[in-house]
Order: structure tokens, then sequence, then C-alpha cells
């Protein structure tokens, strides 16, 4: 009896798998972009680091290895990432704590989300400028406000502030997250019994974020680990960190393997923090949300002079976040700040007349790219959240990496793996539209998966039951629903595409370039003002798309779904 | 339409657990459901009902057997061509749709014309109460209200057959009671033959007209709630369906027309053909509360109990007793005439012997 009934069951299962020849086709079909675009660089990558004429080799590591410089760039890397992890996740805390806990009134909390917002959505070095500005030879607070000579902007206390000021957003949003998923209920428990405000915070509310602490650690070491930008202006020749090395290596000395080489070392950090994160963190989470809410209650767990003080100290830091947008922007239209204070419009002339094409192809990448990573993301999240086929625990991880990767690992990959046959894209608008729908799209993925789940299963049953076949469920039940899904893909990517450039600066060429790399340029050439305003003109341009999308994005909201500022916190 | 009867031929379910390995859900299930009837599914989580419904839906595929719905073997067809109407336990609403969209939905997949679908729409929206929430959202509305939206939808595109899956488990006692009435109103007179899953042993009684007791993946017992409640055949189904004591007894002799046993000391005559007897003659013997009689008057009694708690219910009184080392319980209504008894008062029992039931224990493989 029990033989015949595995027959029917695997007959059953077989036929299953024939009657879906649809699911077939596109599973495969997202294999091979995943292999092209994701596994194939990487593996390039490992192929130059452990292989010399043809051999398999290790001289290449262990050469670069042995160079003093790089050595010391690693563990800069590892010192810098675990500072930016710490300094973010304690700030970070403290906002988020602040936002859920401290019964502030609902404009107080606005103004914190837009302070807070606004690194999320800018070009990575914008705070950078910033701190030159403020801090530099020339700066308004060391050399005008305070008359200090000779203080050195440069170096790893700079580049530290700059880093935790810009990431510590994605550590609030994090804490925020769990913090409000902490029913207030179970502390008026521990208040019932007898417990201090303090020790129901030590007791009770800390030790259940503690996996978000960890989590947000790791993501802000990640961060700081791909950061290339703000070292690049920031840590000067004192503390010289790997992506900046790698970026050097390669575009300085033209050194294709010794760029990929210490890719490799940085990946190595890279893939312990990917691993922890997702096999370690996730499994250690305690709060889950059950759309069950217990009975309303008031806060107590702040009493009002500490709430006051918390929230005199995070708009303070607020201001400073807020200070620096506003010093970027008038140093955009002086002519120049700290020397001449006149204003002028001719920054915003060089942005619009010799930048135009960067403005150009930057506009047309993040279009084309919010599109194809918007779909990706939406297929490839549908497939993984919904459909059970064999390599589909595969498919959800793979499709992750080059989101977790530093941009560094993923430009240096691209550059390599499609320089040579059988796929030249080098110098295309292409590789860089790849380089961020695979990238990027990742975010797209996991906004529907977490959609998904939320879908009751017989929500598609209801449909078929009256009547419907598996394409009128599709088009009318599923799709409708997981459109914040793609909304929230398009949007990422297009922010992404507009601000990133860690692994974009490899893959630009005359024919294609981006506004973030014309920022750098301009840098470097001490052109601040004209820097400026076109980080004014990133901020102003993400403003505008990401508002957009967000009121789209609120059309088709539905209970549960994820909004526009969760989605950009990691 | 004519109302069809539904046949399940032997249907079993089995899958691959995990942890448990194979798991057989659904066995060897034999369902004969009338022309019209609403028959319950009634047993413990896990007991297979949910499962069984499932499949006579058409959103499991049985491992072994065949599902008949009036001549039509349905076994091998996809749910969207069975022409029924499921009702889910969370109501599993359209999110997206308005109240109307909802309804409307079965119709429009049927590709009817847009007035024919305004009138048939809005006609089952009146039969459930919800004219005028046309254009809410279901998260706008209460549990209850879903709930009828849910059952509309179901019904409005003229199924051959109705599924209920724990339709009143999510709503509140009251809401309950006042809904399940709701559900049998239209069952019947829409006459569109019916299978309702629940746990909820009353709202089995109330709703049906016959039940089926599963446990462990089988069918104990079909019948119509007094024949489970007054001839349960097992001890699973007397436990199942309302509270029953089980005394220790002692089978005497063999008489022509039945046997005679002891309970607690005083013999009883039953008229039924005694029970596989054991070396010792012992057996258990069940009888519901409300059979136990309690008197005041010892003499008259077949032996004596003392109270250990009495608990008021309104209108009957429930009395916990112990006698002779067992405890048992009775109810009494607490009506005028009845007599009342204080906790450690000793007081006498009468048992009947046609109240007195042997049954069989049910053993799984």
């Amino acid at each position: 009896m029990s033989g015949n009934a595995a027959t029917a069951s695997l007959s059953a299962k077989h036929a299953g798998k024939l009657r879906d020849p649809a699911l077939f086709l596109s599973v495969a079909v997202i294999w091979v972009f995943l292999a092209v675009f994701i596994l194939f660089p990487l593996v390039k990558i490992l192929i130059l680091t452990f292989e010399k004429d043809g051999q398999p080799s290790l001289a290449a590591l262990l050469e670069i290895l042995s160079r003093k410089s790089h050595y010391t760039a690693f563990w800069n890397s590892l010192l810098l990432g675990g500072l930016v992890g710490v300094a973010g996740t304690v700030l970070g805390f403290f906002f988020a704590f602040t936002a859920v806990r401290a019964n502030l009134p609902k404009r107080w909390t606005a103004f914190l989300d837009l302070a807070i917002i606004l690194p999320l959505i800018s070009p990575p070095f914008t705070t950078a400028i910033a701190m030159i500005f403020s801090f530099g030879p020339r700066g308004l607070i060391t050399y005008e406000l305070l008359g200090m000579r000779g203080f050195n902007a440069y170096g790893l206390h700079t580049t530290l502030f700059a880093e935790t000021v810009t990431y510590f957003p994605i550590a609030y949003l994090t804490l925020k997250a769990i913090l409000a998923g902490i029913d207030p209920n179970v502390e008026d428990m521990a208040f019932s019994l007898g417990a201090s405000r303090w020790r129901v915070f030590r007791t009770v509310t800390l030790p259940l974020t503690v996996p978000g602490l960890a989590n947000s650690f790791l993501l802000l070491f990640a961060a700081s680990l791909a950061d290339f930008a703000t070292p690049l202006i920031l840590a000067g020749n004192s503390f010289p960190v790997l992506p900046t090395d790698a970026y050097l290596q390669i575009t300085g000395l033209f050194d294709l393997k010794g760029g990929a080489v210490l890719s490799f070392v940085l990946l190595v950090p890279a893939f312990v923090v990917f691993v922890l994160q997702r096999f370690w963190v996730s499994r250690k989470t305690y709060v889950t949300i059950t759309g069950k809410s217990g009975a309303q209650t008031e806060i107590k767990s702040v009493s009002p002079v500490v709430s006051r003080l918390l929230l005199a100290i995070c708009i303070l830091l607020s201001l400073l976040i807020v200070y620096f947008y506003v010093l970027l922007f008038y140093a955009s239209i002086v002519m120049a700040l700290g020397a001449n204070h006149n204003l002028t419009l001719k920054h915003y002339r060089v942005v619009f007349t010799e930048g135009v094409k960067a403005i150009q192809d930057t506009l047309l990448i993040a279009g084309v790219g919010m599109f194809l990573g918007g779909v990706y993301g939406v297929v490839v999240g549908y497939l993984v959240g919904k459909k059970r086929f064999v390599s589909r625990a595969a498919m959800e991880v793979v499709s992750m990496v080059n989101y977790s990767l530093p941009g560094t690992i993923v430009g240096i990959a691209y550059l390599i793996a499609f320089n040579s046959p059988p796929l030249v894209i080098t110098g295309t608008a292409a590789i860089i539209i790849a380089a961020y729908v695979f990238r990027y799209g990742a975010t797209g993925i996991r906004t529907t998966v977490a959609i998904l789940q939320q879908i009751d299963p017989s929500i598609e049953e209801a449909s078929h039951s009256l009547g419907a076949g598996t394409v009128t469920t599709f088009r009318r039940i599923t799709i409708p629903l997981i459109l914040p899904g793609l909304f929230a893909g398009l949007g990422v990517v297009f922010i992404r595409s507009m601000t990133a450039i860690s692994a974009t600066i490899f893959l630009v060429s005359i024919h294609w370039t981006l506004i973030t790399v014309r920022i750098l340029e301009k840098m470097t050439e001490l052109e601040l003002g004209v820097a400026a305003a076109f980080s004014v003109l990133v901020v102003a341009v993400v403003l505008a798309g990401t508002s957009g999308i967000g009121l789209t994005l609120r059309r088709f909201r539905q209970p549960g779904a994820p909004s526009m500022s969760s989605i950009l916190g990691g | 339409m004519q109302a069809l009867r539904i046949y399940l031929e032997h249907i079993s379910k089995t899958f691959i657990h995990g942890v448990k390995g194979r798991v057989t859900a659904v066995d060897d299930v034999v369902l004969d459901v009338f022309p019209g009837e609403l028959l319950t599914l009634l047993g413990p989580s896990g007991c297979g009902k949910t499962t069984t419904l499932r499949m006579v839906a058409g959103f499991e595929n049985p491992s072994r057997g065949r599902i008949f719905f009036g001549a039509d073997d349905v076994t091998g067809l996809m749910v969207n061509q069975r022409n029924l109407g499921f009702v889910f336990q969370n109501y599993a609403l359209f999110p997206h749709l308005s109240i109307f969209e909802n309804v409307a939905y079965g119709l429009r997949v049927k590709k009817l014309p847009g007035p024919e679908i305004n009138r048939a729409a809005g006609e089952v929206l009146r039969l459930v109460g919800l004219e005028g929430y046309e254009q809410q959202f279901p998260n706008q509305l209460s549990g209850g209200e879903q709930q009828r939206v849910a059952l509309a939808r179901a019904i409005v595109i003229r199924p051959q057959v109705l599924l209920f899956d724990e339709p009143l488990s999510n709503l509140d006692a009251k809401l309950r009671v006042r809904t399940r009435g709701e559900i049998r109103r239209l069952q019947k007179n829409l006459t569109i033959t019916s299978i309702y899953v629940t746990h909820d042993q009353e709202e089995a009684m109330a709703i049906s007209d016959r039940i089926a007791v599963m446990n462990q993946g089988r069918i104990i017992q079909i019948g119509t709630a007094e024949e489970l409640y007054f001839r349960p055949r097992t001890q699973f189904v007397a436990k199942f369906i309302g509270k029953i004591n089980t005394l220790p007894g002692r089978v005497l002799e063999t008489v022509p027309d039945g046997f005679t046993l002891t309970v607690l000391g005083h013999s009883y005559r039953l008229s039924c053909p005694a029970p596989p007897k054991s070396a010792s003659g012992e057996t258990k013997v069940y009888v519901r509360p409300e059979m136990v009689q309690l008197t005041s008057e010892l003499s008259s009694a077949h032996f004596q109990a003392r109270i250990v708690e009495r608990t008021f219910l309104g209108e009957k009184a429930e009395y916990e007793l112990e006698a002779g080392g067992c405890s048992l319980w009775a109810t009494a209504p607490t009506s005028a005439q009845q007599e009342t008894f204080a906790v450690q008062q000793v007081v006498g029992v009468r048992l009947s012997a046609e109240h007195l039931l042997l049954l069989e224990e049910e053993v799984f493989a």
C-alpha cells in the first residue's frame, strides 16, 4: 500500500513539473542571467587571483599581501569598518529609541526622519565634501570660526566621522523597526513586577534589541568596507584602505590583476559578514510582526526629562546634518567658499554646459536601469517567494550576492569579465546598467518576497475556487498585490543609479559617464564649487524622483506593505 | 438547479513530512453526502478534516481514491473546473478589490455581461445584508461583515457544492451563533449540497443535517447530532461530543436478550449483546452527566456519593461527585422544583440501565 502511494505522489510531482513549462522556462532564463552577471565575474576574479601563467598559484596573492602598504590597508579597512559599525549603531539606536519610545510630537518625528533620509539619498561623498568645507585647511569651522591653523582634516578621525554620519541612517531604520516591533505591553509587564525604568531598559528592551544591534553593526561594517569615495577624499595618505587601494591600483597603475587580488582580499571579510547575517543574525531575531497588536498602552519607559534630553541631542545631530546640506548648497552658489563669498551661478553654468553629457547619460542609465531592475526584482522575487522548483534556495542566495558585496569588487569583477570575449560590453551603457540591475534589483526581490509572505495562499485559492485559472489569478490577484514590490525596486535602482559610484567608477568610459564620477573628478581638480553644484542637483533629482515613486506607492499600498524609507534601509 | 450528491470513494492522502516521515493525513475515507444536505466533518485539529475538504475542493489531489459530484468523476479536475464555492477560515478576501468587485470576481471570470453582474452581485449582497457596502474595501469591514462578503462571493456563482473551512473560528461567540444561523438559512434556501468543517461540536450540532466524526485520518461515525450524542459507537465519539462519565463495571452473566452488570455495587440489566468477555469481566461503563439522577433520599438510591464541587451555570448546575473511589459528574436543571445539594453533602445516585453505554475502544494502527 505504501508503495502505491509513493508511486502516486511521485507521478503527481512529475506531472506538476510538466504541467508548468512557463515556470521551467523562466527559471532557466533567470539562471542564465545570474550566471553571466553574478557568478561569471566573481569566478573571473578568483581565476585572476589564483592563477599565474595558466597554472594555479598563490604567488599573486602572496606578493600583494607581502607589500606593507596593502597589508596596512587591509587592517585599516577592518578597523574603520568596526569603528563605523559601533559608532553608527550607537547613534542609530539613539535616534531609533528616541523616535519610538520618547513620545515625540509628530512634527519632531517628521523633522528627524527628513534629516535622516538626506544622507541615504545623497551621493556617498556629499558629507565628505561638506566636511572639507567645514574642517579643511580653509574650513568654515576650523579656520574661520575657531581660527585654527593647520588642523588636519584628513585621516581616520574625519573619515570615521563622515562615514558614521553617512551610514547611521541604515542603523536607525533597522533598529526603529525592531524597537517598534517590541510590544510595549512587555515593558508594562516588567513595570508591573516592580522594575524601575532603567531596569526595564536594561533587562527587557535592550536584550530584545540585541539581534537588531548585531545586524545593524554588520550592515554598517559592510557599508564602510565598500565605501571608497569617502576615504578617497578624506583618508589621505596616512590612512590607506583597501577599496581606495584597489581603485588606485587599477586607475593609477593600470594593474588589473593587482586590483583583482586586492578586491579578493576585500571579498573575504565581506563574505564573512554575508554569512553571519544570513545564517546567524536571522535566526536570533525575537521580534516578529504578527499583525496582532496588544492592547494600546501609553509608553512609560522613558521619563519626561530623559525624553527631552534625548530629543535635544537628536535635534542637535540632525541640525548638523542639515547644516552640511545647507553648506553644500551655499558652496554651490558662491564664488569660492572660504575665500570669496560673492553669490554666483557660474558653478551651475558649468554643470549645465560641460556637465550636460553626464546628466543625460546618468538619467538615461537610471531610467532604463530602474525599469529593468524593477521587473527583474519582481520576477525573481515571485519565483523565489512563491514557486517550488529545484535550485530555488540557490537562486535566492545567488541573487543577493552582488548586493551584499562591496561595490568595488563588483565593479572590478565586471571590468575583468566583460573586457574580453565571449561578452565584450566594457565601455557601453549596458555594462553600467547591468551592474545596477543585478546589484540593486535585489531590493525589489526582497520586497516582493516579503509581500508574498504576507499574502495568504488562500487568497489565490479563493480565486481558483471562483473559476479563475492560473493566468487570470496571476493577472488579477497576484500582480496587483506585488505591485508595491515593483515600485520599491524601481525606486531603489533609480536612487542608486543616481548616487552610486563604487562599482561604476570602473565601468565609465568616454562614451558613457555619470554625474557621480564627474563630482569625484571635480573634487580632485579642486573645483569644489562645481562638485557642490553637481551634488545639489543629484539630491534634488533624487528627492523629486523618490517623492514621485512614494506617491505612486501610496496609491497602490496594501496594508502591511513596506514604506519607501524602510526599503532604503538596507 | 437540482442539488447533487457528493461521493468520496475510498480516498487517502499521504505526504512526506520533514520530521515525521510518511504521514497519512486521510486514511481510506468513504463519505456519501446526500443532495441538498449540509454535512459536517467534526474532529480535533490534525484529524484530516481540512485535508479531506481541500481534496473535495481540488486544492489537494488524493493519493488514492476518487471523488464524484453527482455522476461525474471530478478527481482529475482543477478546482476552477469544479463549480464550487469555498468559504475560507480567514475569509481570503481580495484586499485590493472593493466589496462589489470581490463579489463580482467569479462572475467576471465567467465573462457574464455587465448588467447581469450588477444584478447578481447586488442581489447576493442584499441577501447577506451588505447593501451599501459595495464601494468599501475589505480592511474597512468588521470580521463578521468580511465573513458575509466571503459567503456572498462563494454563492454568487451559483455553485453546485459549497465548502466551508472553519468559517466562524475568527468571530466572537455571539457573532458565531448568529452567523451560523445565517449560513444554515442560506444553505437551506439555496439547497446546495455542502460540506462544513469545524472542531466545535456545538457548532456542528447546530448547523448540520449529519455529522461525520473524524480522528486520525478516519471517519469514526456518521449520523445526526442525536444519534451521535445518544448512541455513540466509540469512546472517542462519546467523549468528543458532549461530556461523559467513565465508571468501572463488571459483567456478571449473559441472559437470553442481554446481560447483567454491576456498577459501584448496584446491578443493572442491559438488553443488548454483551461485550466480548474479558477474563475478569471488568469493563468500562459510560453515562452522560444529565442522566445521573441525584436524590437526598438515600434509601431509594443505587449507591451513595459525596458532593465535591458545585458549579452554578445559570439554567443548570454541575456537580462533581465522589463515589467508591471514582469521580463522576452530574448536571441538574436549576428549575424551582429541583432539589439543590451542598458541597460535602452525601447524596443518593440513581442510574437507569437504558442510559448506560458500553463502547468500543478505537485501535489505531
